[in-house]
């Protein structure tokens, strides 16, 4: 706070008459919601080059530096994430574990994505279709001209399906078995070259002109299909486990038996689902839990519960979907997590669970999802609370440019 | 409250600072004792870490006759550690009060169909939080036969569920099958002269050295099983003529059956008695006589006591073997006990009746040294209710799957309504700290809260009931003013006006 005026006033300490270059600007805002919960007044955002430079309240700007002076009532928000959608992608998947297929393989621009950011959501994850474990996805920002443009990251998550069967439990566990048998596969080609190693040693102590043996052990190559499971294991990859019904959790919990890795849950909520039976253990868990807002009713009863509300005060790390993976969910995404809160999930926790949570679950928390310094420039301005049904999305900036919204810059 | 004036007389002596010096030294003293015994327990609650859970002061029926009156059970590690009057209650133990309550083995159900969700291979497809499993906890049901396997109904787990993988070695014999029965008789037969053989050979070889072992060769393995004592194997059948056959067979080749349906076994029973057969029965069931026959026939109430009077061991089963509301209503899983209820309407004794859903369930399924009584050493699946068992305004309080409370009447939505516990029956915890002087009762306990600001007059009013062991006994006149006591008086001027 004390650094970001000097910060603001250093371009013109070292050159006044310089002019402002073309991608820098300076958002003035009433009231921005920084996206980890907290709401920040009178905040002036510095934009360079998509990214934010610099951000505060009050800061004096430059004369020069082109300034987006929003109205009062106006709210800025950062970017949505969704990190859970097949919307701009087509074709179905197998049922069996295909863990080396990439999302991003299938990517390629349309004008579908335009229903991304046209409707708030700058950044998606996108997963390969399938039940099983269908694979890994991928983390794309909503426009671009090539799938390279598109991608911000490859590999963001691995899906896996877990349901009430044998299947679905061997999927995983198999996984597991044959990065094992993998282990073991290059211990004895380990032996094999020492042994050979030993032996080379021994004839060249003989007859010196022999054919050079290899000097270093190069191990076999993991198939592609057991090496996801050993980016699990070193935690260069994590889950997302979709789970059905509590039943289908205690399976999940029952088929990783001792086996430490990074996974959270995909829990598709339906009118009658029953995970409130393990809302406390996954709480304790503490993992992402990415579920729709919707209101569920305890199973042959009218009882109403909250269950995106219940699992984020067990603990859990709430990330919401739209209620359907379409233009249509993503219309009325804002005004259902409304409905969220008005029965009771905390205002900051539905920030969270729209911006920020679903960009840390995705590995991106340190590169958007919430506005602060170093944060990619991608941000939303409503024409005021953005939950209120009758609340407009004024504009949508993506990497520092509008991309959506009758505002200019 | 005695000290005080002891510490004024004191302190106004001369040598007051010499006492003083004294009064702190017992209080230190205490001090010492307690702190040495505090590590010794606690090292003694560090060695068994198990979870040990506590139902104090209920009716124990143990389904093998015994009743024990205001006993306690005590759960170690999912196993029934010990029950009885003379229980130490360790401090740690989760303890539930269960006074004026009765402990039951939990019920059996010797067929079942949608308790665990899918079938299948339980373990990996079961869905432990299937509304049905509650439903049948709420029943009492704590095992339940799902396909061929017998499996526990622990709700909330994925594992460790499934007791025995065959639960009935199935055999048809049926009059209407004739070539099926000589297959039947072949089979047996040929395992009994293999039997036979065996033995022979076992006898010869210790003579003669050279002897050949009898060939296993076109030998029926199921037959050699029953015949061999392993298995029992269970027929399907309620006519009077494959009951008479059924009974006849096993007579002629020694082993007991377990006969699914029997019917018109009530025609029968001395037969099926000699046989040392079991009975699965239903005791609703309602069938007319076959009436182009002379003899009897058709399903009787009695079926179940006349059977039993002859020596046959019951099981009882619902006409359904699901949870639902459609078709027989009242018939299905849920009303187990008031089926058995059926059962002793038409002469079973009482006994007979929790007998036929709970250990004679487990010994036809072949686990009953796992389950099916309240003994020590048994799994600890039991069931609490607020009164018989097969009364049909009874409710099952808790039930309890190996040593966990799988099911709390009050936590459900199901009944919870109904009759909801009294709040008494809540408040196990603080029970505990005074337990140590003796057993009190809950009726004891309130006055004493009642009565807090004269806590002289409480400690006499306190222990007067404890001596008597009988609050109904109106000795005292000043003991009716307690408010329990008033509203015992007020309870039987009521029966009496009725």
């Amino acid at each position: 706070m004390i650094l970001s005026p000097l910060l603001l006033l250093g371009p013109i300490a070292a050159a006044p008459a310089a002019p402002v270059q073309g991608d820098l600007f300076v958002i003035k805002a009433p009231r921005v919601e920084l996206g980890d919960g907290e709401v920040m007044e009178h905040a002036v955002i510095l934009v360079e080059d998509g990214e934010i430079v610099t951000m505060g309240q009050d800061l004096p700007v430059e004369r020069g530096i082109p300034v987006i002076e929003l109205e009062e009532g106006q709210v800025v928000m950062p970017g949505l994430v969704n990190p859970y959608s097949r919307v701009g992608m087509s074709g179905g998947g197998y049922n069996d574990s295909r863990p080396q297929v990439m999302a991003s393989a299938e990517l390629y621009p349309s004008a579908a994505y335009k229903a991304f950011f046209e409707n708030g959501v700058t950044t998606v994850g996108q997963y390969p279709a399938g039940q099983g474990i269908p694979g890994q996805a991928v983390a794309v920002r909503p426009k671009g001209d090539s799938a390279e443009e598109m991608i911000v990251e490859d590999g963001v998550y691995l899906k896996v399906v877990m349901r009430n069967n044998s299947s679905a439990k061997r999927n995983l566990r198999d996984g597991f078995k044959k990065a094992d048998d993998h282990l073991k596969k290059v211990e004895k080609e380990r032996e094999k070259f020492d042994k050979a190693q030993a032996k080379a040693k021994g004839d060249k102590k003989k007859s010196s002109s022999k054919s050079k043996s290899k000097e270093t052990f190069v191990p076999p190559p993991a198939d592609p299909r057991v090496q996801p499971f050993f980016d699990l294991r070193e935690g260069k990859l994590r889950a997302l486990v979709s789970i059905r019904n509590a039943a289908s959790y205690e399976h999940l919990i029952d088929a990783i038996g001792d086996e430490e890795f990074e996974w959270h849950l995909r829990v598709p909520l339906t009118r009658d689902i029953d995970v409130f039976h393990v809302a406390d253990k996954v709480g304790e868990r503490g993992c992402f839990v990415l579920m729709e807002p919707l209101i569920t009713l305890v199973p042959g009863t009218l009882r109403q519960r909250n269950l995106p509300a219940e699992f984020e005060r067990a603990g859990a790390k709430l990330v919401l979907l739209p209620r359907t993976d379409s233009k249509a969910g993503f219309e009325s995404f804002l005004e259902d997590v409304g409905v969220m809160i008005g029965a009771g999930l905390d205002r900051k926790a539905a920030v969270r669970a729209i911006t920020h949570n679903p960009a840390t679950f995705m590995g991106l928390g340190d590169r958007l999802g919430s506005l602060s310094e170093g944060k990619r420039a991608n941000l939303l301005i409503f024409s005021g609370d953005p939950f209120q049904p009758d609340t407009k999305l004024d504009a949508v900036m993506l990497d520092g440019k509008f991309v959506s919204g009758d505002m200019d810059q | 409250m005695h000290l005080r004036p002891n510490q004024q007389r004191r302190t106004s002596r001369p040598t007051w600072l010499l006492m003083a010096a004294s009064l702190f030294l017992a209080p230190t003293a205490l001090a010492n004792v307690s702190i040495d015994d505090e590590p010794a327990e606690e090292a003694e609650a560090e060695e068994d870490k198990e979870e040990v859970l506590a139902l104090v002061g209920g009716e124990i029926h143990t389904g093998l006759g015994g009743v024990l009156r205001d006993a306690t059970i005590l759960v170690r590690d999912g196993k029934i550690g010990a029950f009885g009057y003379d229980v130490d209650v360790p401090e740690d133990a989760e303890v539930v009060d269960v006074s004026g309550m009765r402990v039951y083995p939990g019920l059996i159900a010797v067929g079942s169909f949608g308790l665990f969700g899918s079938s299948g291979n339980l373990d990996d497809s079961v869905d432990p939080y299937n509304q049905n499993m509650t439903l049948a906890l709420a029943a009492g049901i704590t095992t339940a036969v799902d396909g061929n396997s017998v499996a526990k109904l622990k709700r909330g787990h994925v594992d460790g569920l499934v007791v025995s993988s065959s639960a009935f070695e199935t055999m048809s014999y049926s009059n209407g099958n004739p070539q099926g029965q000589l297959k039947v008789e072949g089979d047996l037969k040929g395992a009994a002269d293999y039997i036979r053989a065996y033995r022979a050979w076992e006898q010869e070889k210790k003579s003669n050295k050279e002897a050949k072992e009898p060939s296993k060769k076109g030998v029926d393995q199921k037959s050699l099983r029953i015949l061999r004592g392993e298995v029992r194997p269970r027929f399907n059948a309620d006519d009077r003529t494959d009951l008479l056959e059924i009974a006849q067979l096993a007579q002629r080749y020694g082993f007991r059956p377990i006969i699914n349906g029997c019917r018109e076994g009530w025609t029968v029973a001395d037969e099926l008695g000699r046989a040392g057969a079991t009975a699965i029965v239903t005791p609703r069931t309602r069938r007319p006589k076959d009436e182009s026959l002379l003899r009897e026939g058709g399903s009787s109430i009695e079926n179940a006591a006349t059977l039993y009077s002859h020596g046959v061991n019951v099981v009882v089963v619902p006409a359904s073997r699901g949870i639902s509301l459609g078709g027989i209503v009242g018939q299905d899983l849920l009303h187990l006990p008031i089926e058995a209820g059926f059962a002793i309407r038409g002469g079973l004794p009482q006994l007979a009746g929790l007998r036929s859903i709970t250990i004679e369930a487990a010994r036809v399924l072949g686990v009953d040294y796992r389950i099916g009584s309240i003994e020590v050493g048994k799994d600890a699946d039991l069931i609490v209710t607020d009164g018989d068992l097969l009364h049909y305004q009874t409710f099952v309080q808790w039930a309890i799957v190996d040593g966990e409370i799988v099911y709390d009447k009050q936590a459900e939505m199901f009944f919870a309504h109904i009759r909801p516990r009294p709040e008494t029956a809540l408040a196990p915890a603080e029970r505990m700290d005074s337990g140590e002087e003796a057993p009190a009762d809950a009726p004891e306990e309130e006055p004493a809260e009642d009565a807090g600001e004269e806590p002289v007059i409480e400690e006499s009013g306190g222990e007067e009931p404890e001596a008597n062991e009988d609050p109904e006994d109106p000795e005292d006149p000043e003991e009716s003013e307690d408010p329990e006591e008033s509203e015992e008086s007020e309870n039987t001027e009521q029966t009496a006006g009725a």
